[in-house]
Parts: C-alpha cells; sequence; structure tokens
C-alpha cells in the first residue's frame, strides 16, 4: 500500500519533471544549463562510482564467479558446477551457521524494547538525564572490537562477573559463559544483541521523540490522559516509523556486523558454536584457505543482504513521503 | 511526577548506567593491577596501583608503531573520505542529472552488506594492483566501504537546502564547482562534524579490512594490533586490559568533546530519506 503511494508520487513527479524538461528545450540557454548540470553532476560522483565499482562491486561479482570453482587461492580456475553449493547444503556447519544467525535474531525485539523504554524514562526530563544518556550511550564509542575483548574479559570463568556471584553467594550462577557451545551463543545474543544496542536505540528514540508535536500531549493531558495512555496512544505511533527503522538496523548488525565482535569475543568458539554465516566466511577463506567453497557461503549471504537492504530503502523512501 | 516513580525511574537509569560503565571500569582498575594481584583480587581496586602493564604493552605490544599508523593512516583516509562524500552528496542531493534516482537507490543498497562478504575478493583485488600491506589500499578500499552511508547523509542534508539559493547563484553565472565549495559546503558544516566524527569511529574501529590487507607488523592499526593480541594465549588479563585502555582512550575523548555532535547527528543520520 505503502509503496503504491510511493509509485504515484514518484510518477507525479516525473512527469512534473518531463513538463518542465520539454519547456526548457525552447529558451536555448535553460537547455545548455541542463546538459552542463547533467555533466557536472556525473563528473563529482566518479570518485565514488570508481571506489564502488572497483571495491564493492567487482568484489560482489567474482563472488558469484568463484562459487562455481574450487579454488583455494593460487593455481587455475577449475570449474565445478553447483558442486560447492551441494556440498554446502549437506555441511553440518552451513547450518549450524543460519541456525546461529536466526537464534541471534531472536534477541531483537528485547533490544529494542529496552532502549524504548529508557528512553521514554529520559524524556521525562529529570534532573541530569543528560548525564544519563551519555553514560548510556558511552559503550557504543569503543567500537565492537574493543568490546569484544572488553566483554571477554568479562565473562571468562575466573573473570570478574563470576567473582562477584560467588561473593553473593551465588556459586551457582557462576557459569562457563563462553565455554559451553548453547551458553556461549546465549552470551553472545545477549551481550550484542541486547545491551549493545542500548545506547544506539536510546539517543534514536530520545531524539524521535523530541520532534514529537507537542501540542499532541497538551491536548492529551487535558483530556486528562496519564501518562501510560499518553506513551501508549501518542509516542509510540508518533514514532513507529523509528521502531521499524531501528528493528532493521538491528537485523543489519546482527547478520551483517558482527563479525569483529565475535572475533574478539568468543573467536566463533566453542567449535562452531558462536559462528554466524558472515563469521564462518573468515573461517572458510581465510584460516581454511577454501576461497571457492566460501564463496558460495558469500552468495547466500549476499541474497540475504539485499532482502534485507530493499527492506530498509523501502522503509526509507516511505519515511520521505 | 509523584515521588514514589521519580524513585523507581532513578533507581533504573542508575542500575543501566551501572551496567553500562561496570566493564569498562573493570578493565580499568585491571589495567593498574600487578598480574599476581589479579590472580586473587579480581574484584576489588588494586591494592598498589602499578604502570608496569602499560609499559610491557607499549613496549612489547609494538603499540607506538600502531599509533603512529594511525595518525598517518585515519587523516589520510578522512580527508579523502569527506571529499567523495560531499561531492556525491552534492550532486544526488542539489543537482539534476539522468540517472540519478537509480545511481542514489544503487549507493543506499550497498550500504549494508558485510565486510566479509567482500573482503576475500577485495584481499585478491588489492593483490593484483600491489596494494596490500599499503595504506593506500586501506584508505581506498575503507573509503570505498564507507563512502555510501557518507554519501546518503550529505545528500539529505544537501537535498534541505533551498533551490532559490542554488538557482540564483546560478543564474548569476556561478559554477557548480563554485556553488559547492563557496555555497553549499559552508552551509553543511554542522553535518560535516557529524560526518567526521561517524568516519573517524568506523575507521578507528576497523577490524576486517585492516587485518586483511595490512599483514605486518610495522603496517598495523591499533584496533588491529589490540585484537591480534587477543588471539595470543599466555598473555595475562592486566596486560590485555592496558591494551585496551590504550586503544579506546582516544575515540573516549573523541566522544566526550563531540558528545553534541553525536547524539542530534545520530538521529539526523536515520531519520529523513
Amino acid at each position: 500500500m505503502a509503496l503504491k503511494k510511493t509509485d504515484a508520487k514518484t510518477q507525479e513527479k516525473l512527469r512534473m519533471d518531463l513538463l518542465k524538461t520539454a519547456r526548457s528545450w525552447q529558451p536555448r540557454k535553460r537547455a545548455s544549463l541542463q546538459t552542463q548540470e547533467n555533466r557536472d553532476a556525473l563528473l563529482l560522483i566518479t570518485p565514488l562510482m570508481i571506489l564502488t565499482v572497483v571495491f564493492i562491486f567487482f568484489p560482489m561479482g567474482s563472488n558469484f564467479v568463484y562459487s562455481f570453482t574450487d579454488w583455494r587461492g593460487f593455481g587455475a580456475l577449475n570449474w565445478i558446477g553447483f558442486d560447492n553449493f551441494w556440498t554446502m547444503f549437506r555441511d553440518e556447519r552451513f547450518w549450524q551457521s543460519v541456525k546461529n544467525t536466526l537464534i541471534l535474531l531472536l534477541f531483537i525485539p528485547l533490544g529494542v524494547f529496552i532502549p524504548l523504554c529508557l528512553a521514554a524514562l529520559l524524556r521525562g526530563g529529570l534532573k541530569g538525564w543528560r548525564f544519563f544518556r551519555a553514560v548510556i550511550y558511552l559503550p557504543q564509542v569503543l567500537g565492537y572490537v574493543i568490546l569484544g575483548m572488553i566483554f571477554n574479559l568479562f565473562l571468562r570463568s575466573n573473570g570478574p562477573l563470576n567473582s562477584l556471584f560467588e561473593m553473593a553467594g551465588l556459586e551457582a550462577w557462576a557459569l562457563d559463559w563462553l565455554n559451553r557451545p548453547l551458553l556461549a551463543l546465549l552470551s553472545l545474543g545477549t551481550v550484542y544483541g541486547v545491551f549493545l544496542r542500548i545506547g544506539f536505540g536510546t539517543i534514536y528514540f530520545l531524539a524521535a521523540m523530541g520532534s514529537v508535536d507537542e501540542q499532541l500531549y497538551e491536548a492529551a493531558r487535558v483530556d486528562g490522559a496519564g501518562w501510560w495512555t499518553r506513551f501508549w496512544h501518542i509516542t509510540l505511533p508518533s514514532i513507529r516509523f523509528n521502531i521499524e527503522f531501528l528493528v532493521v538496523m538491528s537485523v543489519i548488525e546482527n547478520v551483517a556486523r558482527a563479525f569483529s565482535f565475535i572475533y574478539t569475543f568468543s573467536r566463533g568458539g566453542p567449535g562452531y558454536s558462536t559462528h554466524t554465516l558472515e563469521y564462518s566466511l573468515y573461517t572458510l577463506g581465510f584460516t581454511n584457505g577454501r576461497i571457492g567453497y566460501a564463496s558460495a557461503w558469500s552468495v547466500i549471504l549476499f541474497f540475504i543482504c539485499a532482502v534485507i537492504a530493499i527492506m530498509q530503502i523501502r522503509l526509507m523512501r516511505w519515511n520521505d513521503e | 511526577m509523584n515521588k514514589s516513580l521519580k524513585i523507581n525511574t532513578y533507581l533504573i537509569l542508575i542500575l543501566f548506567a551501572i551496567a553500562s560503565l561496570y566493564p569498562l571500569f573493570h578493565v580499568f582498575i585491571t589495567s593498574f593491577k600487578q598480574v599476581e594481584e589479579y590472580i586473587e583480587n579480581r574484584v576489588f581496586l588494586p591494592a598498589q596501583w602499578v604502570l608496569d602493564n602499560y609499559k610491557v604493552a607499549i613496549e612489547q605490544g609494538h603499540l607506538l608503531y600502531y599509533f603512529r599508523n594511525n595518525l598517518i593512516l585515519i587523516p589520510a583516509a578522512m580527508l579523502f573520505y569527506l571529499f567523495v562524500c560531499v561531492t556525491a552528496g552534492f550532486a544526488f542531493g542539489r543537482l539534476r542529472f539522468r540517472l540519478r534516482l537509480p545511481l542514489f537507490l544503487t549507493t543506499l543498497f550497498l550500504m549494508i552488506f558485510p565486510q566479509m562478504l567482500l573482503s576475500l575478493q577485495i584481499f585478491q583485488i588489492c593483490n593484483h594492483l600491489y596494494l596490500t600491506d599499503t595504506f593506500l589500499g586501506v584508505i581506498l578500499v575503507w573509503t570505498a566501504y564507507f563512502a555510501p552511508f557518507g554519501t546518503y547523509i550529505m545528500a539529505t542534508y544537501f537535498s534541505s537546502i533551498p533551490y532559490e539559493i542554488i538557482e540564483s547563484a546560478r543564474v548569476d553565472g556561478a559554477s557548480t564547482w563554485r556553488i559547492l565549495t563557496q555555497i553549499a559546503t559552508p552551509m553543511a558544516l554542522p553535518m560535516l562534524g557529524f560526518l567526521s566524527i561517524i568516519g573517524f569511529q568506523s575507521m578507528w574501529n576497523e577490524l576486517p579490512f585492516s587485518l586483511l590487507l595490512l599483514q605486518s607488523m610495522e603496517k598495523r592499526t591499533v584496533t588491529l594490533g589490540v585484537a591480534m593480541v587477543q588471539g595470543q594465549y599466555g598473555i595475562p588479563d592486566p596486560m590485555r586490559a592496558a591494551g585496551i585502555m590504550l586503544a579506546s582512550f582516544i575515540p573516549i575523548l573523541v566522544f566526550l568533546f563531540f558528545q553534541k555532535y553525536i547524539t542530534k547527528g545520530a538521529f539526523a543520520g536515520s531519520l529523513k530519506g
């Protein structure tokens, strides 16, 4: 439905543009300005185009080519048809990576809900809310590599978290967070999928709530609506787009941005238990050197990302209308 | 707001504040502990604050090399990145040309693909172009990867500049280049500030590309150098902690000084499309 609306408007715009262009044919000077603008624009986007063609499009294309070979980094390309794909679909590691990626996605609702609540609390305008906003955002600036190291240190079996549990007399809670397969994945989900979403999510929602029309709240207050009613009936509907946007962002972070964090947090281990699809590309391609086979995995990941990208673009353009 | 609600709110906020600061705080105090002390005392403040770990991290961890590399690499990459984002962003945001929409949508489309998806092949390409283990290679790859997002941000910003300003300058005979450098870019300075911070953070924290392209020790970045230490066994935790602190103090300083930009910009970047 939203798309149709967009289409109608785009068509309208196109028609207007066409009219403008048609009119501009008559005076000579305008027409030359138009071509000049065209040429300048193409010149200005050249740097970006060259870079993306060489370092993004070309690599993506090569992934497709290499996925039909058994290349290992040297020698001639040896075509093996769809063999890599058949091997992949029978490969336990592939299904484990898919499963791990899907399990990480289950943490998204919590990773969106908590920032939403925190933003709503901070919006109350309590004294010192700016301080809390800064503190809650702070971990975000460290980057995933460093954060992975910090939480690796923090969650080790002899690390501070378990020491705290022991001191509190909760020995039973002092688990080996990083070295048991399922537990390691759940730790990854909790830290990466929930905890590290809080910082950005909170300031993002806070800013979004700040742009909601204040008069709506005034009117509701006059009608005697309580805090909860206002939150539910004014705030939430007004920032619906932002919530959807953050969900898509979180999907991207989980599917396509987790490598750096996993690399220092758990190295994908124990075994394959914290390998996402993205992380497996590293293990297969660089640790095992099976570039052809890894390219077949890349092709699958490419299609997954393409679907997410299209969802995101649709969302952004819809909001634009 | 009534009193008990207020107290509860504060309690929740304080809880989250502690949760977000405590891991970093733990690393901070650990980095000042003697290695032997950390075995006994994991949680409390160090009995004796020592700088030994920092000394070892800097001397044996080659951190000075890495900082020097960042000092060369990041400013150069940033300048190039800003140039690419501003030129392309201006063209997409404020100029009318054929294929504008399809090309812009393609740029948006490129924003999300994971680094690992590209890096297997990027490594081959850089090998052919003699760019592996060079700063130039990393600068080009970083810019190519981060510029689509920057372009999108600049394009949305430039498109909010009224057409009339551009048109009147054009009627006065100003060239596109002059409009860009003397009218549009000065108007976009706040957004450039935000873009610089985003670019700085992404580059400072970048791992996959530098991991694959910068093979020799003398070329590594700070983040890469510290991440490599993570894989080695037998390094005591307090020394790791010192490495973490050294790698994070600059991003933290940047955050403290430019907090306003970040909180404002984070929103501007994703609100409009």
